[in-house]
């Protein structure tokens, strides 16, 4: 699936859920289901600064593809980061440096993709994306 | 007494829903809500009156700078100072902070020691911080006790004729914490030729404040948290003190005569105001300072001991709930709290769904948080348009959100 699918397969499943509290108990079951981060990978180099709670996303290259494991102290953090982190799994580094999709945009979910926690859902994104562009180069 | 049902028709962000619920308002420590007369007073300066203070000879700006000046008067009247002079405006305590540290630092020598406790805001830390390593002064800290008050005796046993600043919270907005100011102000001038500077952004809302009764020298006070508008805040000081102390911004409307090569200042408060101040701002919080006042803050100190004596028991019933928030008889309506496994902005987050508007994250009192060994609290504050019922949804939705979330 490409990115586009992804996210819109995403914004299909988000919309089933009409209001913001069963849209979080979505992400918490997200969280809940990623759990192999391991413990040691909980480390400042992969940290994602600007986020309220603790996030960590950890990239890995194989056969010119990227992979993210991800992982948060807060869950509906962590449901966002897993969220994040799928769409952009399994993907050439050029193709999610090119992608131009604006999740925020995208997708309806509250207070935790508005401006007063933008900042945390962008670092996100930004990691991801440079991270892509320096294997992309 | 004060009626909420009644008092909250003054308020029209009441009127909203949150996610199709009341608006359960408890963030207050964060900002207040404006009630009509403070949002209608600013719009009828835009409107009727707007020009510049101090300056024009035109009827405009006479009408202005009468009614920004007449605030000084108001504020005088509220806090009980010797004299509007003493009223000084700043952008908010924060700044009133910076002012003071920077002003009186200057004057001190190095090894000089200033005392602040464990449980301060950030804007009573780091300007202190910032001055003590430009001028060589040592900061001492009072410790808390495990029942989040100040440690007295700690405190006694820091006090020496090197301690020349001592700067505290008059109400903490973590654990709620009321120091007995009178108390610590006799045991400072009895061991110290000191200043004592009150952190009152807590506390001037909500309790009635005699400067000349407690004896300080100094307080800063915010004025968004006391039903003002953000922007404007107020250092009071005693008029002897602020006469010996040097402005730190200079610019128009603080100076007496300019030349190219020295300037001399214009007398207190106005040495301390340079440039155009937050007039429409100082003219808002006039107005909230008279709300306050016909309220008479005799019935808010009330207010807010039965609504903290309520959410108290209310909140310290809830399985599961650690709850930050002093053993005192008096204590602020403010409670930090935390959930054992369960993040800070997982529960506010939750909160947020039931129409419960709450603060998560360390409320500009990280090294405390440290101490506790806490990331982070999520902290309900109440004021004077939150009653019982608001106690009641915060603890329902406390427990519901912590069965989602464990």
């Amino acid at each position: 699936m490409s990115i586009e699918e992804k996210v819109e397969d995403y914004k299909k499943t988000l919309a089933m859920f009409p209001n913001p509290q069963e849209k979080y108990q979505y992400l918490i079951e997200q969280a809940k289901k990623n759990e192999d981060f391991p413990q040691e990978l909980r480390i400042d180099e992969f940290k994602v600064n600007g986020c309220q709670s603790q996030v960590w996303l950890v990239p890995e290259e194989k056969k010119n593809k990227l992979y993210f494991k991800s992982d948060s102290d807060a869950l509906i953090a962590k449901g966002l980061v897993t969220l994040i982190a799928s769409i952009y799994s399994n993907e050439a580094p050029e193709d999610i440096a090119n992608s131009k999709i604006d999740l925020m945009e995208e997708f309806e979910l509250g207070v935790i993709l508005s401006p007063a926690r933008r900042n945390g859902a962008f670092s996100m994104l930004k990691t991801i994306k440079e991270f892509s562009q320096k294997l992309a180069n | 007494m004060i009626k909420v049902s009644d008092l909250k028709k003054d308020f029209p962000i009441f009127e909203r829903e949150i996610n199709g619920k009341r608006l359960t308002y408890l963030d207050s420590g964060a900002t207040s809500q404006k009630p009509s007369v403070v949002i209608n007073e600013m719009s009828n300066v835009y409107t009727n009156m707007n020009a510049n203070v101090h300056r024009g000879t035109y009827v405009l700006s006479s009408e202005t700078t009468t009614k920004y000046e007449d605030v000084r008067n108001k504020l005088k009247d509220f806090i009980n100072a010797y004299s509007a002079d003493e009223i000084i405006f700043t952008k908010g305590c924060t700044e009133g902070f910076n002012f003071l540290a920077n002003s009186i630092c200057k004057e001190l020598s190095p090894g000089d020691e200033i005392i602040l406790s464990e449980i301060e805001h950030h804007a009573n830390i780091i300007p202190w911080q910032m001055a003590a390593e430009k001028y060589s002064l040592k900061i001492n800290y009072i410790n808390i006790t495990e029942s989040f008050d100040l440690d007295l005796d700690h405190f006694e046993s820091l006090l020496s004729a090197k301690t020349k600043v001592v700067s505290i919270v008059g109400e903490s907005n973590m654990s709620g914490m009321l120091p007995d100011i009178q108390k610590l102000n006799s045991l400072i001038k009895e061991k110290t030729d000191a200043i004592y500077i009150v952190d009152g952004a807590q506390l001037v809302p909500h309790r009635k404040i005699d400067v000349q009764e407690l004896g300080i020298d100094f307080i800063c006070v915010s004025g968004h948290k006391m039903l003002g508008p953000t922007g404007i805040g107020v250092v009071w000081g005693r008029k002897e003190l602020l006469e010996k102390l040097d402005p730190v911004y200079g610019g128009g409307d603080m100076i007496e005569e300019v030349f190219y090569d020295s300037a001399t200042w214009a007398p207190v408060p106005h040495k301390f105001e340079a440039g155009t101040p937050p007039y429409v701002e100082a003219i808002g919080l006039g107005a909230a300072v008279d709300y306050l006042s016909n309220l008479n803050m005799k019935n808010v100190e009330k207010h807010s001991d039965d609504l903290r004596e309520y959410a108290k028991k209310k909140l310290e019933n809830i399985k599961g709930l650690n709850v930050v928030h002093t053993n005192s008889k008096l204590a602020g309506c403010t409670f930090a709290m935390s959930v054992n496994g369960v993040h800070a902005t997982d529960i506010s987050l939750m909160l947020d769904t039931f129409g419960v508007a709450v603060r998560a994250g360390h409320h500009c009192v990280q090294p405390f948080h440290r101490k506790l060994n806490l990331d982070a609290t999520f902290r309900a504050t109440g004021y004077i348009y939150n009653d019982e019922e608001d106690f009641d949804i915060l603890s329902d939705a406390i427990e519901e959100s912590i069965k989602i979330l464990t």
